[in-house]
């Protein structure tokens, strides 16, 4: 009886997935309606962690509860907690869940509706979700190990040191798009620029209410925190109106990337209770509300999608990103169906708080799921907009001109027509003075979500505070990730200067400090400050910088996984990580080479380079370029992420060698040689 | 068989609700990481009866210093 059912249950859940994307599919010439794409991807991860999750917790890795975990051995009802798996499934969300996946899906939105999904779903249960799953496996298994240890256990030291200076590199760029994203939002808009300034204050205030005024208080300083928020995004229409302050708050693209060096410097510097902790709580309460806010809006008001399921840019010739849809739309996307950052936290908290091995399903697999939905709701909310509002705010100055006029006679030559009007209409609506070239991610995230949010509270009057939340609440954790990471990667510095001076790894010494904080601001600041005096708009190179690196990363922690494998001797089941290292390899190494030496100027960075330091030698100045100084920096700077792009090719070529040899070791083998703390046997044979 | 007073039944119930409510309010403190003092204190005096107590204050203190002292995790 119980078979029927369950048969029967699992029957429908197909049957609506299928519907939904036999809708999708079919609905050629229509739009379709976005409820489709939204049910189809649920149904996916329905039924992908039904059956596939199942199939890796008992046959593949056999997850066993007899087993301690490191929260039940270590109790020590601090760090290590056995948690409910609910709660951690909650926790290891909001841990997981940055402003990655709304910026890729955003950005890869101009080759249409069809190809970020079809990837999003397809990545997300065959890597993204195993990787997150399998990487904390190996840390639970492992005593709570991190990445980093990890590999130095399994594949040896000097893997394990190269996939820390890895990290480091990845995390610069990461640091620095993100920043990058928040000047794009921010430019030449007062009212944003207002009330991000106005989290500063208000982060301090809550601090120093949950030290001092309240200790441990932190739902009463969230609460205090939320309302002053909403209260600067109701005020800052006024400031952005007015005579004096108005023009106070309005900053150019430069001064605002001085600004969050600045703000970066310091922010690293002060104590974490101070700014770091209140900001990073009220961030996580405003991104639950806004991501649940997403998802209840989608279905109330069930807009459709205009966007075209498939553009004519999948050949490559894109505004926003140029390269085609193979490799460039699997590292454009890479948090939502699979983000390498991910094995860091899998291998972070999250296996000190696991109480049983079956837990890990739902936590690991489950809350990549999770993940990957929003990077389907931000996809969706780029989609419904105007597909010619779309590119008007994503393309690059330097493509579509600078006013609406021209902006408009040049998208609506693309096919996507629009007018003038309808530019600064939508401008108008969403309280800006212009929406144009605004790449990133954010803002067209915040007019799709204003869009939404507005039709179901508020009209068309509220669309303007709904954009200014939107652009808040990604600003909101995008610094805080700004002054995390800051301290995360001047930490790795200090333990790699400690290697060559040993009072410089001393993070007790302030001078250290300061030291290892400036070289970490100065690195991502140089690359954010390239990006946003680049003509051709920076993103398109920082975003495929950075995807390359994620998705490098991605391949790394899956190769450990497969190392894993082998080395526990379920080589029969090494197809699960396999297959999709394989595939991770393939398209990042093909797009890091293409990044590099492809002769197109608008892909290759050695062909741009190459171009504009030709033409600088023969004294001729080259549009976007304004003199022969600007072109050498354009020159020298392509040239330098060239460099990057290859570091990360390097790196992941001889982590795949390390690891294969590793595996051929393993194989020769006819027992077990995975090094688990505590050994595999000893368990058993206490028992 | 005694008969329950009803004034007792909703003792019960308000007692259930009370330890319902502490329930819901330490997931939550634990989904979005805020230290949580009671269960610190419940932690040792089931595992660790006889070391002293950190003072509320400071544990709030250590907590936070040692969940963002490294910067943290957060993802991209």
């Amino acid at each position: 009886m119980n078979g029927v059912k369950s048969f029967l249950v699992w029957a429908a859940v197909a049957i609506v997935g299928a519907v939904s994307f036999a809708a999708l599919a079919l609905g050629r010439g229509e739009s379709v309606n976005a409820v489709w794409l939204v049910t189809a991807a649920l149904s996916v991860y329905i039924i992908a962690y039904r059956f596939y999750s199942k199939f890796i917790a008992e046959r593949v890795l056999k997850l066993d509860d007899s087993r301690e975990t490191p929260a039940v051995r270590h109790n020590d009802g601090l760090d290590y907690v056995p948690t409910n798996k609910w709660v951690l499934y909650g926790h290891h969300f909001a841990a997981i869940a940055g402003a990655g996946p709304l910026v890729g899906p955003v950005l890869a939105a101009q080759l249409g509706f069809l190809p970020g999904t079809l990837w999003i779903l397809a990545g997300v249960v065959a890597a993204g979700a195993v990787q997150d799953f399998i990487v904390l496996f190996a840390s639970v298994r492992r005593d709570g190990k991190s990445l980093g240890e990890m590999i130095k256990m399994e594949l040896g030291p000097i893997p394990g040191s190269l996939a820390l200076v890895g990290v480091l590199g990845i995390m610069i760029i990461i640091l620095a798009v993100l920043a990058l994203v928040v000047v794009k939002a921010l430019t030449a808009s007062p009212w944003g620029l207002f009330t991000i300034a106005a989290t500063i204050p208000i982060a301090l205030l809550m601090g120093i209410y949950m030290r001092v005024i309240r200790p441990g208080r932190v739902t009463e300083a969230s609460v205090i925190g939320v309302v002053l928020l909403l209260a600067a995004i109701v005020y800052g229409r006024t400031i952005a109106g007015d005579a004096t302050l108005g023009p106070i708050f309005t900053l150019t693209g430069p001064q605002l990337a001085w600004a969050l060096i600045l703000y970066g410097a310091i922010a690293a510097s002060l104590p974490v209770w101070l700014m770091l902790a209140p900001r990073d709580y009220l961030s996580t309460f405003l991104k639950i509300g806004t991501i649940v806010a997403l998802a209840v809006g989608i279905y109330l008001v069930a807009p459709p999608l205009r966007m075209p399921a498939t553009t004519r840019f999948i050949d490559g010739t894109g505004p926003v990103f140029s390269g085609a849809l193979f490799p460039f739309l699997f590292i454009t996307i890479a948090c939502g169906a699979v983000s390498g950052f991910h094995a860091l936290i899998s291998s972070g908290t999250t296996p000190k708080m696991i109480a049983k091995e079956s837990q890990m399903r739902l936590i690991g697999f489950g809350g990549m799921l999770a993940e990957s939905f929003v990077a389907v709701m931000a996809l969706t909310a780029a989609c419904v907009l105007d597909p010619g509002i779309y590119f008007v705010m994503n393309a690059p100055a330097a493509i579509i001109g600078s006013t609406a006029a021209d902006a408009a006679q040049v998208i609506s030559h693309w096919g996507f027509v629009i007018t003038p009007d309808m530019i600064q209409q939508t401008a108008a609506d969403i309280g800006e003075k212009t929406i144009l070239s605004r790449a990133g991610g954010a803002p067209t995230l915040a007019v799709g979500m204003a869009q939404i949010l507005g039709s179901a509270l508020g009209g068309k009057t509220m669309e303007a505070f709904w954009y200014h939340f939107a652009i808040l609440f990604e600003a909101l954790f995008i610094l805080t990730a700004v002054d995390a990471g800051t301290r995360v990667g001047r930490f790795m510095i200090q333990d790699m200067l400690g290697h060559v001076y040993r009072p410089l790894g001393d993070t007790q010494l302030l001078p250290a400090n300061f030291l290892a904080t400036g070289l970490c601001v100065a690195m991502w600041g140089y690359f954010l400050y390239q990006g946003v005096v680049d003509p051709l708009g920076g993103i398109n190179t920082l975003w495929q910088l950075f995807g390359v690196g994620n998705q490098m990363l991605a391949g790394i922690a899956l190769l450990l996984c497969t190392t894993v494998l082998v080395k526990m001797k379920r080589q029969r089941y090494a197809w699960v990580t396999l297959v999709p290292t394989v595939w991770l390899l393939i398209t990042t190494l093909t797009a890091g080479l293409e990044k590099i030496f492809h002769s197109d100027p608008r892909i290759g960075f050695l062909a741009l380079a190459h171009k504009f330091s030709t033409a600088a030698a023969q004294g001729t100045v080259l549009a976007p370029a304004k003199s022969v100084a600007e072109m050498q920096r354009v020159a020298f700077n392509n040239y330098l992420d060239a460099f990057v792009c290859g570091f990360f090719v390097l790196l992941v070529l001889a982590m795949c060698v390390f690891a294969i040899k590793t595996c051929m070791q393993a194989l020769r083998q006819a027992r077990p040689t995975s090094i688990e703390i505590p050994p595999a046997g000893a368990a058993q044979s206490a028992a | 068989m005694s008969i329950h007073h009803p004034a007792e039944d909703i003792r019960d119930a308000w007692r259930r609700l009370l330890s319902r409510g502490r329930a819901v309010r330490q997931a939550y403190k634990q989904v979005f990481g805020i230290p949580d003092y009671e269960r610190y204190v419940a932690h040792r005096m089931a595992h660790h009866p006889d070391q002293p107590l950190l003072p509320q204050n400071e544990f709030y203190r250590r907590a936070i210093a040692g969940k963002f002292g490294r910067g943290g995790q957060r993802c991209c």
